[in-house]
């Protein structure tokens, strides 16, 4: 036998999110009645060296957003340095007005197929 | 909601196919990882707790959870942490409600969004947010590792679920709802268009499910020898027991919801059938086997190897097969 359920997806959310509440109640009841209470506190496992080899325990969010961007985004970052950044102000406005033309036309094209559906 | 109603939702969310049945699939699919690895490696795999070693799982649970002290590192809040992973399985186990295979079943259009939301996006959101909580160098390097990888899979296996739903729904009420398309997926393999739809989607669907499990080729975030655990390096215990279920967890969902959405769950048998049960659990262990397979087959990858195989094979066609399924009529 089935029990169906026929909704709006807002209502289907609070429905899942009160399931959600009731799922993580017994959850936390059945995880804090098993769990050993023993609790032991150590230092950082840093491959058995001490702290002062690390300048910081965690890297700063600037250093993992250029992380990424100069390891793995290097091609996009450098086409960008190349385009925008030359020194002239016309090869910046080139850049900006293309993309905004595209962007224009994009919109105007979608106008249209909208009128026409219409 | 009525009384009856209310306990079949009870039912749904904590037995079957909830709580209690999806941490049942999650020792399942660990043994059968850890078993045809080993036999790929020509070991015996999990052999001795319970019938040909299929109990191994949960008896290591168990020990992590009631044996195992709790280790704490100086900086960490393994409070957080806790909580944190507790409410990643929740967030699993309510996503259930959206599959047919749930008694208590919830359908609104657009439900697919809802469902991807929930057994997707914040399961690995708690994960990243547990892993932080116990900082460390190892830690960090793992899950910026792993958001990295992510910031391609995800849009790639969002797209290879709603894909097939779209086009299964998109003649029919409710619009975009998963238990209103399954039944028509099997149908979409006899039309010459959606079908190179589906298949793009299928090699999309597996190469992302790969990610998000972690496995090799993209065990990236974890990879031992390289960042001891990664993101896992610091969980011991009780946090590494509920860590290791929520990656089990994740990787059940994945799959349940490809079963579904791209395989059509029981087709061609009706739901509650012999039939019906059977072609749905041949279906699920061929998916994981596939899975099992190209992780003992291929090596690790380097993190920018990854991002770019990850982006050919998985997102790309992912994309094409949405592009393609806006033609169909």
């Amino acid at each position: 036998m089935k029990c169906t359920v026929l909704t709006n997806p807002v209502e289907a959310i609070y429905l899942v999110t009160l399931l959600l509440g009731v799922v993580v109640l017994v959850l936390i009841a059945i995880y804090y009645g098993l769990r050993s209470k023993r609790v032991r506190y150590t230092t950082t496992y840093l491959s058995g060296e001490p702290e002062s080899v690390v300048s910081s325990i965690s890297p700063s969010i600037a250093s993992l957003y250029w992380g990424f961007m100069r390891r793995f985004a290097k091609t996009l970052y450098r086409h960008l340095v190349e385009s925008v950044h030359t020194g002239s102000l016309h090869d910046w406005y080139r850049f900006l007005s293309s993309w905004l033309a595209l962007l224009l036309v994009t919109s105007i094209i979608a106008l249209a197929l909208h009128a026409l559906m219409r | 909601m009525d009384i009856v109603e209310t306990l079949y939702a009870l039912f749904s969310v904590l037995i079957f196919p909830g709580l209690l049945f999806l941490i049942a699939l999650a020792f399942f699919t660990d043994y059968f990882v850890r078993k045809i690895s080993a036999r790929y490696q020509r070991r015996m795999g999990p052999s001795y707790v319970g019938p040909f070693g299929i109990l191994q799982p949960l008896y290591d649970f168990i020990k992590l959870i009631r044996v195992k002290e709790v280790v704490v590192p100086r900086y960490g809040m393994f409070r957080v942490a806790e909580v944190c992973l507790l409410l990643g399985i929740g967030f699993i186990a309510s996503s259930i409600v959206f599959l047919p295979l749930s008694p208590f079943s919830v359908v609104s259009e657009f439900d697919v969004l809802i469902f991807f939301y929930l057994s997707s996006v914040m399961p690995i959101l708690m994960l990243v947010l547990a892993s932080l909580s116990m900082p460390g160098p190892y830690t960090n390097l793992g899950v910026s590792r792993l958001l990295s990888i992510l910031t391609i899979a995800e849009p790639a296996y969002f797209a290879s679920i709603v894909v097939p739903v779209y086009l299964a729904s998109r003649h029919s009420q409710p619009f975009m709802s998963i238990t209103g398309a399954y039944r028509g997926v099997h149908t979409l393999y006899r039309d010459p268009l959606t079908i190179v739809v589906l298949i793009l989607v299928v090699i999309a669907f597996i190469v992302s499910v790969q990610v998000k499990a972690m496995y090799p080729p993209f065990n990236i975030p974890e990879a031992e020898q390289e960042i001891i655990a990664g993101f896992l390096t610091e969980f011991s215990g009780p946090t590494l027991a509920l860590a290791r279920l929520l990656h089990y967890l994740d990787l059940n969902i994945a799959l349940l919801a490809g079963v579904y959405v791209i395989f059509g769950g029981p087709a061609p048998f009706n739901h509650f059938s012999l039939g019906g049960a059977i072609m749905l659990i041949v279906k699920y262990v061929v998916l994981l086997f596939l899975v099992v397979t190209v992780k003992n087959v291929m090596g690790r990858y380097r993190v920018d190897q990854a991002l770019v195989s990850i982006f050919k094979y998985s997102l790309i066609l992912a994309v094409l097969a949405a592009l393609i399924s806006t033609f169909t009529t």
